[in-house]
């Protein structure tokens, strides 16, 4: 079966699993058994074969299973949020349709070669830094829980760092791809462990630097831990020296504590997420209410979940029992209602697309494409790993969302094009691998 | 009524996304396994068509075979390259680090960086006023050297086995 058709085929059960979710939502909203549930398998299976046709016509040997897998994810955001509110989920599919948009137009324009990114690199640098300050702007910025993440626009709000994320990785895959042979020569062995040479450590200290302006500028440990672990992957991808990492994740973990202890917003995100049933903190504002209420949903959900729409999200009386529920705490809500098992499908989802991400990076012929698929899926991991973390209460909640299924314009807008580089990629590596 | 539907429902859902994610883990792990079967020396098939590009790049067990009577480049470290793999060298190259025939991801090396081009029946070395030259076992190249077998040659951190048979 060639690798189109197996794409097409792939697709068949992510449509089947819109059906079958929005008919669970029906009967528990509604009494009845309509088949407008059907309808919207069907569009939605319209939407994604239109998208695999673009796929078919420009990018024939691109990898099969990465649009199916997104197209799951996307269901299962659609399912979960229509239950939450019709209206939002209406916004939702709008976004899903312009994501799709994006992600045509991205392989449209770049299709015949990526890596013309290369020769933008210092401008697309520079777009990723103002997109990721753009929250600080007086007037525009949009302060949510003491984190600086979104923007305000009147009718459009949007999290620039969603966009920003892309847009750092491109610069790092092409940068790297030039530095990297200059950061391994020189390295010495000291008590069994390569270090770098003194003077090259100077673009990981920079990037570190930036990292922690971060933490202080927008506040945010989540978002500053994915763009520094995303780093520190390609890093490692580029050089093939453990010793980066190890002294990228030190540095690190130094400088979340030195700011964890001196800036007061960390510092409470950090006393929410080790005591959250204090009841002090349970009831300050911006405390840990919201972390507290997500395991009590998680552990309501048990082994098989409660069902589609059982999870209580509202007081009888409308006062928010799961708070964020559609954004940064959609994870406890699909737990309440599927369970570990459907929880732990949604990891195992995440988990093949990265699969998939690195199979892509090990695939590619030139060091760019490498360093370029490997960044990307490095990102786009961590950001689940960050927000699942969080929610389950690994590591400090933050106010990153959750890949494909979050309710969110820029977060699937932002992953559609990532998704769209990443089969570029894969395309031109796959059709190299094959043509000699 | 509408309760065991509710359930059923949802176990459907689990069971559709198990089925689907068990089909795709299961197509990642025979890639996984045909991957290793190709590169395994011994399994894997000579072509039986010589490449038609001079320069084409293909795994020297490949061409262990057939590529008996030309001239190759056998790549010893090569950034971003397979230890082992080589080039065929039937017509004249250029290597460096554009748009040349053996292209080069090494930021020592020039655009255009050295040429290899055929004499009679020897192949012939140059350095194209590169930045930072080209070396032949080590010793950099001044104007046009004959390559012998077991010959190094190097471009910044590329390294390269001249090979003949």
């Amino acid at each position: 079966m060639s690798a189109r058709n197996r794409e097409l085929l792939a697709l068949i059960p992510a449509s089947l699993l819109v059906t079958v979710g929005f008919a669970a939502v029906f009967i528990q909203e509604d009494d009845l058994i309509s088949d407008a549930s059907l309808t919207y398998g069907g569009v939605f299976l319209g939407l994604c074969f239109v998208a695999h046709l673009i796929i078919r016509f420009t990018l024939p040997d691109a990898d099969p299973y990465l649009f199916p897998l997104v197209a799951l994810l996307a269901c299962f955001g659609l399912v979960m949020i229509y239950r939450i509110d019709e209206t939002l989920a209406r916004e939702q599919a709008q976004w899903f349709v312009i994501g799709l948009i994006v992600f045509a137009a991205t392989i449209l324009l770049l299709r015949r070669d990526y890596r013309v990114l290369e020769r933008y690199r210092y401008t697309i640098a520079l777009l990723g830094i103002v997109l990721l300050l753009l929250p600080r702007v007086p007037g525009i910025g949009a302060q949510v829980n003491g984190a600086y993440l979104g923007i305000d626009l009147g009718p459009i709000a949007f999290q620039p760092a969603e966009l920003a994320k892309i847009c750092i990785i491109v610069f790092l895959a092409s940068y790297l791809r030039d530095t990297r042979q200059m950061l391994v020569q020189g390295a010495r062995r000291f008590a069994g462990i390569t270090f770098p040479p003194l003077k090259h450590l100077g673009p990981l200290l920079v990037v570190w630097g930036a990292a922690m302006v971060l933490l202080v500028f927008i506040r945010d440990l989540g978002s500053s831990l994915m763009f520094f672990g995303a780093f520190l992957a390609i890093l490692y991808v580029a050089t093939d020296r453990a010793s980066f990492v190890v002294i990228g994740f030190s540095m690190f973990a130094f400088g979340a504590w030195f700011f964890a202890s001196t800036v007061g917003h960390v510092a409470d995100r950090i006393d929410a997420w080790q005591h959250p049933f204090d009841d002090e903190l349970y009831d300050q504002v911006g405390g840990s209410y919201q972390i507290a209420q997500s395991l009590f949903a998680q552990a309501d959900g048990g082994v098989a979940g409660a069902g589609f729409g059982q999870a209580l999200i509202e007081t009888p009386g409308g006062g928010p029992i799961l708070p964020a529920a559609q954004t940064d705490l959609i994870y406890a809500l699909i737990t309440n209602e599927l369970g570990l098992a459907g929880a732990c499908g949604v990891l195992v989802v995440y988990l093949l697309i990265t699969e998939r991400g690195m199979r892509i990076a090990m695939l590619a012929q030139d060091s760019f494409s490498t360093l370029l698929a490997a960044g990307l899926s490095a990102v786009f991991a961590l950001q689940v790993f960050v927000i699942v973390g969080g929610v389950v209460k690994l590591i400090p909640l933050t106010g990153v969302t959750l890949p494909f299924i979050s309710y969110g314009g820029s977060s699937i807008v932002a992953n559609f094009l990532l998704v769209a580089l990443l089969l570029l990629i894969s395309d031109r590596a796959r059709r190299e691998a094959v043509g000699g | 009524m509408v309760e065991p539907a509710s359930v059923a429902l949802k176990f459907a859902f689990l069971a559709i996304l198990y089925l689907f994610l068990l089909w795709v883990a299961r197509s990642a792990l025979k890639d996984l396994r045909r991957e290793t079967v190709v590169a395994g020396p011994s399994a894997t098939p000579r072509s039986p068509v010589p490449p038609p590009d001079a320069t084409g790049l293909h795994s020297a067990a490949q061409g262990v075979g057939m590529g008996g009577d030309s001239p190759r480049l056998v790549i010893t470290s090569v950034p971003g390259h397979q230890p082992g793999a080589a080039y065929d060298l039937t017509g004249d190259c250029t290597l460096g680090r554009g748009d040349v025939e053996i292209h080069l991801e090494d930021p020592f090396a020039s655009g255009r960086h050295a040429r290899l081009t055929r004499q009679g029946s020897v192949i012939v070395l140059e350095d194209l006023g590169s930045t930072n030259g080209t070396y032949l076992n080590e010793e950099p190249v001044q104007g046009p050297q004959p390559l012998h077998p077991g010959d190094r040659i190097r471009i910044g951190d590329s390294i390269f086995t001249f090979e003949d048979s």
